[in-house]
């Protein structure tokens, strides 16, 4: 029997032509995300890579390892071109000299701001979006659409258990809608090879835990819709009130949240860190000069050893200053960090409350494009800087640049013809994107929202159907 | 009538297969649709419920359906409490309803396929529903288009159809000549009597006063509830049934002898 219902579900929604009509479209979406990706990711390859070339360019006839210009960039990722996140928001340049801060420039849109207007075409978008309608859309009416037909009066005149109905609608009406939507994501998986994509192992696993989250975000609305639709006796007032529900949960309830959260914690601003830092800066320069005033060598003393003496001072004042610079710029990126931490807790805990919130974390997640991607990358760009400055300690003889001034001085009458560096010689930057386990971890509390939001609104719909009055 | 009452109370249970012993109907607003209703459909029999709307024909058929549970008394199929073991006493009603609403998507055939597996029948062949078709006056051409094309009178014949097939001893049909010409209104009587002859215990409500006496063994004229009027159609003999029904109706007069 209950073969007999899934199977009734299948060839009524798939032999519909609601149902090739909106497959149809979502197909093509679906589609068309893949290869919007893929173009993306070749877009930003090639980008990525002249970036990188103009980089070394700029180095060509550089006879001082001091006078280096050195750019490191965020490489594109397969996975994050298909669900981009705030990986075109966040900048994908960061000069680094092996002393100071580092600054994160040149997000995409930034430099081309007509694709931050109505943003991209990807996966998050399609399946929060276009998947919850196309549930809504077939679910609506699952069970009030069968009692004003008369059709669940007769189902029901034969024996048949209510519990083995509810759970062969939900569950045929999943297999009709998900099954079909498999095959379009198929060929946008086989597209990203063909379009020479490189996808690895680690890519393909993220790539599923996606698709995963996806069907799990649909199974939601789909159980949701049987569920109002047991509520209701009307069909036009199960679709309206589904409207209303998905409005809210789409597009009002993540976005309030985040503004509910930005109003109830303050975050100290960037410019008030820089203002701060500013302060400091000039002080240390006040003191500073006062030091380099002071500096007398006796009299007697050799100019080479003067000179000396005096580059010694110099990089000591340049280590002390940075020193007390970083120091300040780092309690306060601590304290915004903080204040950040618990504001996007707020944010998000709220935000958790809509499935569209929770299965755009959870994909974001897995694709690397959360919010964690740029403190990921300046992480990574942190940890480059060490060994760059280790590199350039030793080409320059334990000077660095970033700490302010840098004197070179030459005797006169020095001949030799200086030797031009090599940028091949440079450290190379590896930006390693968090794996499958760790964006899984990351990513586990939206899986589990999915998953509890299925349970919710599967028990919903069970419960209320049970006490559904079939006449 | 005392006869039938005899069986409803006493040891004649067993023989009766539809039985409403004292079946009485309250809804939450208080409206009480169903009053004391006792009577029996033994097999072989076409009990024919006469009256108006809201008279409380269908309250009837949804009480052996246990589509709603009942204030008091029992509605009995084949020996089988409905309230008591709702899904065992729908395996034995066949029910075909006023408007036939079948999934309109599909084939009559896929239709008749899909019904008839719910009810229990998983073995039939394309030919046995084509025959089953056949029977109820669907001509071959109809039987592999999607219901959306069919008049209402083709649906309520691939209902009949759908009872048909699922050959339970009880029917229930819920006037079920409302949609029907009058070629296919003989046809469907000549069909009523060929299930009777197989045996099925057949319960009807309908407003045909020509077809019920035409058809029916027992005819009973209810009113506001109550059942105001039962005789079988030899009692009947010589009598003008829709006098008496317009009698009934007008004057309210209760209780059947």
């Amino acid at each position: 029997m209950f073969k007999t219902l899934i199977e009734k579900e299948l060839k009524e929604i798939i032999g519909s032509t609601r149902f090739a009509v909106t497959f149809g479209v979502c197909a093509c979406l679906i589609v068309l995300a893949f290869y919007v990706g893929a173009r993306n990711y070749q877009i930003s390859q090639t980008r990525y890579e002249a970036a990188i070339a103009e980089n070394f360019r700029q180095m060509e006839g550089i006879t001082e390892w001091l006078n280096v210009n050195h750019h490191i960039y965020l490489p594109p990722n397969p996975v994050s071109s298909l669900v981009t996140g705030i990986s075109n928001d966040i900048g994908r340049n960061i000069q680094v000299q092996g002393l100071g801060e580092l600054r994160a420039e040149d997000s995409r849109f930034n430099n081309d701001p007509l694709f931050a207007v109505f943003r991209f075409l990807d996966l998050d978008f399609i399946f929060q979006i276009i998947l919850s309608l196309f549930a809504i859309l077939f679910a609506y009416n699952a069970i009030c659409g069968e009692k004003e037909q008369g059709t669940l009066r007769l189902t029901f005149a034969n024996g048949i258990p209510k519990d083995k109905y509810i759970l062969g609608k939900i569950s045929g009406s999943f297999l009709a809608l998900a099954l079909p939507l498999l095959i379009p994501i198929l060929i946008g998986c086989l597209l990203l090879p063909i379009m020479g994509i490189p996808m690895s192992s680690q890519d393909w696993g993220k790539l599923a835990l996606v698709i995963l989250a996806g069907y799990l975000y649909f199974g939601i609305f789909l159980s949701l819709s049987v569920w109002v639709s047991g509520l209701t006796h009307r069909s036009s007032n199960a679709f309206l009130l589904l409207l209303v529900i998905w409005i809210f949960s789409v597009l009002i309830l993540p976005r309030s949240a985040v503004l509910i959260a930005g109003r109830a914690v303050d975050v100290i601003s960037v410019d008030e860190i820089s203002a701060q830092k500013s302060v400091l800066n000039a002080q240390i320069w006040r003191e500073d000069r006062d030091k380099m005033n002071e500096f007398k060598p006796s009299e007697d003393t050799e100019i080479d050893q003067i000179m000396q003496d005096f580059q010694k001072m110099m990089q000591d004042l340049s280590a002390e200053r940075d020193q007390r610079m970083r120091e300040l710029g780092g309690r306060l990126a601590e304290q915004r960090r903080n204040e950040q931490s618990v504001q996007e807790r707020l944010a998000f805990s709220l935000a958790r409350l809509s499935p569209s919130a929770a299965f755009s974390l959870a994909v974001m997640n897995l694709a690397g494009t959360s919010i964690d991607l740029k403190q990921h990358f300046l992480d990574a760009a942190s940890a480059y800087q060490q060994s760059y400055a280790s590199f350039m300690r030793e080409k320059t003889g334990g000077t660095l640049k970033g700490g302010g001034m840098v004197m070179v001085f030459r005797r006169d009458g020095d001949d030799v013809t200086p030797k031009e560096i090599d940028p091949q010689e440079i450290p190379v930057f590896q930006y390693q994107p968090p794996s499958v386990a760790t964006v899984f971890n990351a990513s586990f509390l939206d899986f589990g929202l999915l998953a509890l939001f299925n349970i919710l609104f599967f028990a919903g719909a069970y419960t209320t159907f049970l006490r559904y009055d079939v006449r | 009538m005392n006869e039938t009452l005899s069986q409803i109370d006493g040891s004649g249970r067993q023989e009766s297969m539809l039985v409403a012993a004292h079946l009485s109907k309250r809804y939450e607003d208080g409206v009480l649709a169903l009053d004391d209703l006792s009577l029996a459909v033994a097999p072989g029999e076409i009990y024919a419920m006469l009256g108006g709307n809201g008279a409380g024909k269908t309250t009837t058929i949804n009480l052996f359906l246990n589509f709603i549970d009942p204030t008091s008394g029992q509605a009995i199929v084949d020996g089988i409490v409905t309230h008591e073991e709702p899904l065992t006493a729908r395996q034995k009603i066949a029910y075909v309803s006023e408007n036939v609403m079948l999934y309109t998507n599909f084939t009559a055939l896929q239709n008749l396929d899909y019904f008839a597996r719910l009810g229990g029948q998983n073995d039939y062949s394309k030919e046995e529903y084509r025959t089953a078709l056949l029977r109820v006056g669907l001509q071959e051409e109809a039987h592999g288009k999607r219901l959306r094309d069919f008049s209402k009178g083709m649906r309520q014949k691939c209902g009949i159809a759908i009872a048909i097939l699922k050959d339970a001893p009880a029917i229930l049909l819920d006037e079920p000549t409302s949609g029907l010409d009058p070629k296919a209104g003989l046809e469907f009587i000549s069909l009523l009597d060929d299930l009777r002859s197989e045996g099925k215990a057949i319960l009807m409500s309908t407003h045909d006063i020509f077809r019920a006496k035409q058809i029916a063994n027992t005819i009973g004229i209810m009113n506001e509830g109550k059942l105001v009027m039962q005789k079988t159609t030899e009692e009947l003999r010589g009598e003008n049934l829709e006098e008496l029904y317009v009698n009934y109706m007008v004057s309210g007069m209760a209780v059947a002898s």
